[in-house]
């Protein structure tokens, strides 16, 4: 739900993308408030993905405007939008699998025990980090085991929980999940949907990815479904149906029931 | 960092040292001496300092096939200012070093801006430092150096010999700078999963630059102990070490593609090649045959390393998202 802020959190303007003769993403606009979680849907190829790089910093947009708490963002890159307390899951999750698991909580923004006079190098704190991502962790829940061992010894959706984790817990004004739930067991998926419904309440902005409408209707306050790069459809997701999102979907009118 | 699968491996590297110690040892009388210990140690100061550099180049998921084309740069260089230009020898060698840093950079830099890989990059640099080494001795050894420059190759520090305690200093640094620096961390991170790294705000070029110009400054290194020690520059110096610092580092367990790799593996693959190149030499194989020897080690240690890999599903389930541009 929208809350006191006029100012939206995230505000994406007119976003085009094209690689080569491809247009990825087509004149997009995006808007998400504090306290809310918009599910952005649309079939395979849709643009999902590479609107969230672009907003990321991933990607240079090849036009539009994307606003960060009301600040255009200019020259973007992965650096300067994580200090704006955006976080995203990548669908490739981006776990470097031959670190542990704390250092990829801590990857980019390792903790360091600066000594004045060698602090270019920084040297790590590893007793802080280790105990900070347990702490992390046991908060959200998440149960992972050792977190000394690399991220490639763990399982599909242990690996997902940890990039979960990992943007739920930086993330301090916007968050975007790029299909969170595409590996998870029973359990961990509602963990996920879970998690996702308390960080709006935390007053937190939620870009919520998802094929799975069942997911996507029983998490989302908003709805804005890509086709081939262009919105199509922008709802209340209490004024719409599973049936009236999927037709929009596949831009037929007699839309597959899922 | 947690003693892992990387130091793991590095135990397994050690057991090998032992065993070629022990045949060596049973093979010859003068093997398993103080003096030859020492001159094996000797032996492998220049070409472990090119394999530290070496190390952190293909942590990074990069490689260098310049670095003996540095140390004939490095040595050349400095060989030149002091001779003929009769530059203190702080000075000789803090050009000598400098130059190759710099042409270290430019290998960085063709991989980051032009974005050639650096296979490309460093195999132009290992013909263009070669070359500008013979040009810049014009083609003859330049040799005949003062003695304070020979000292790096042939002075004592105690019980020591100067270039073992330099090279040993510089392992010894490049383990702290991997294991407990940020700029360690993201070299790990980089050569592990460059996109990844890139999405959590690590510039992942600009560490390869890093890399490459350590790379150039610890080639140098073993450039100035090799042309200290051999008191001479000379263009051809250098030339085999690639194939010994490429064979030393994949045997000390670093990954050919990246993210893996430690300086105590490192360090033991350096002694077991010269160990091993040591040994053949006491049992009275034909020069030649070491570097054919040396050339299936590799494929050898490859081998090993693809069954061990069987077992560690991490590296097995690298996805091409992870690899490097
Ligand atoms: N790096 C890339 N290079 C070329 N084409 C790409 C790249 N990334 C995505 N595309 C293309 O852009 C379109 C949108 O893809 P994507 O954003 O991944 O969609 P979604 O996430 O909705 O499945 C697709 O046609 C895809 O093939
Ligand atoms: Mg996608």
């Amino acid at each position: 739900m929208a809350t006191d802020s006029m100012v939206p959190a995230l505000a994406v303007e007119g976003l085009s993308k094209n690689y080569g003769a491809v247009q990825a993403v087509r004149g997009v606009d995006l808007e998400v408030f504090a306290g809310e979680i918009v599910g952005l849907v649309g079939d395979n190829g849709s643009g999902k993905s590479t609107l969230v790089r672009c907003v990321a910093g991933s990607q240079k947009p090849d036009e539009g405007t994307i606003r960060i708490n009301g600040i255009l963002q200019t020259d973007s890159n992965p650096h300067k939008v994580r200090l704006t307390g955006l976080e995203v899951v990548h669908q490739d999750l981006s776990l470097v699998d031959t670190l542990d698991i704390a250092a990829n909580f801590f990857l980019g923004r390792e903790k360091c025990i600066e000594i004045p006079g060698v602090s270019p190098f920084g040297f790590l704190d590893y007793g802080y980090m280790k105990k900070f991502t347990n702490q992390a962790l046991a908060d959200l829940g998440v149960n992972i085991g050792s977190i000394d061992r690399p991220v490639g010894f763990l399982s599909g959706g242990q690996r997902q929980m940890v990039a979960v984790a990992r943007a739920i817990t930086w993330g301090e004004s916007i968050i975007i999940l790029d299909e969170p739930a595409a590996s998870l067991g029973v359990e961990q998926t509602k963990l996920v949907l879970d998690l996702v419904r308390r960080l709006a309440d935390r007053n937190r902005a939620v870009v919520f990815i998802s094929h799975n409408m069942q997911h996507v209707m029983g998490v989302t306050n908003r709805i804005v479904v890509l086709r081939l790069g262009r919105k199509v459809g922008d709802l209340r997701t209490r004024d719409t149906s599973a049936r009236e999102i999927v037709e929009l979907i596949t831009g037929s009118d007699l839309g597959n029931p899922v | 960092m947690n003693p892992s699968p990387q130091y793991r491996r590095a135990v397994g590297t050690l057991a090998g040292l032992v065993v070629i110690w022990a045949i060596f040892g049973a093979l010859t009388d003068t093997f398993l001496t103080g003096r030859n210990i020492q001159n094996i140690l000797l032996q492998s100061a220049n070409v472990g300092a090119v394999a530290i550099g070496l190390t952190v180049v293909m942590i990074a998921a990069e490689i260098d096939l310049s670095v003996g084309a540095l140390e004939a740069m490095a040595g050349a260089v400095t060989a030149i200012l002091l001779k003929f230009l009769e530059f203190p020898v702080a000075l000789a060698v803090s050009m000598g070093l400098g130059t190759v840093v710099i042409l270290g950079a430019l290998n960085g830099l063709v991989t980051w801006k032009v974005r050639l890989p650096s296979f490309v990059a460093t195999l132009a640099m290992l013909g263009v430092a070669q070359g500008g080494a013979f040009v810049l001795t014009n083609g003859r050894p330049v040799n005949r150096l003062p003695d304070a420059f020979r000292f790096i190759g042939t002075g004592t520090i105690g019980p020591l010999n100067a270039a073992v305690v330099s090279t040993g200093a510089l392992f010894i640094l490049t383990h702290i700078i991997l294991t407990r620096t940020r700029i360690g961390r993201h070299l790990f991170a980089v050569g592990g999963n460059a996109a990844a790294a890139e999405s959590s705000g690590i510039n992942a070029g600009r560490i390869k630059l890093y890399a490459l110009m350590y790379s150039g400054f610890t080639s140098g290194v073993g450039g100035l102990i090799l042309s200290a020690r051999l008191n001479a520059g000379d263009g051809r110096f250098g030339e085999s070490d690639l194939l010994v610092a490429v064979a030393a580092v994949i045997i000390g367990g670093t990954s050919l593609f990246g993210g893996v790799g430690t300086m105590i593996g490192t360090a033991t693959g350096v002694i077991m090649v010269v160990s091993i190149k040591n040994g053949l030499v006491l049992s009275n194989v034909q020069d030649f045959w070491q570097r054919i020897v040396i050339g299936l080690l590799i494929i050898l240690a490859m081998v090993v390393d693809q069954v061990a890999r069987g077992e560690r599903s991490f590296l097995k389930r690298r996805r091409p998202g992870g690899a490097s541009i």
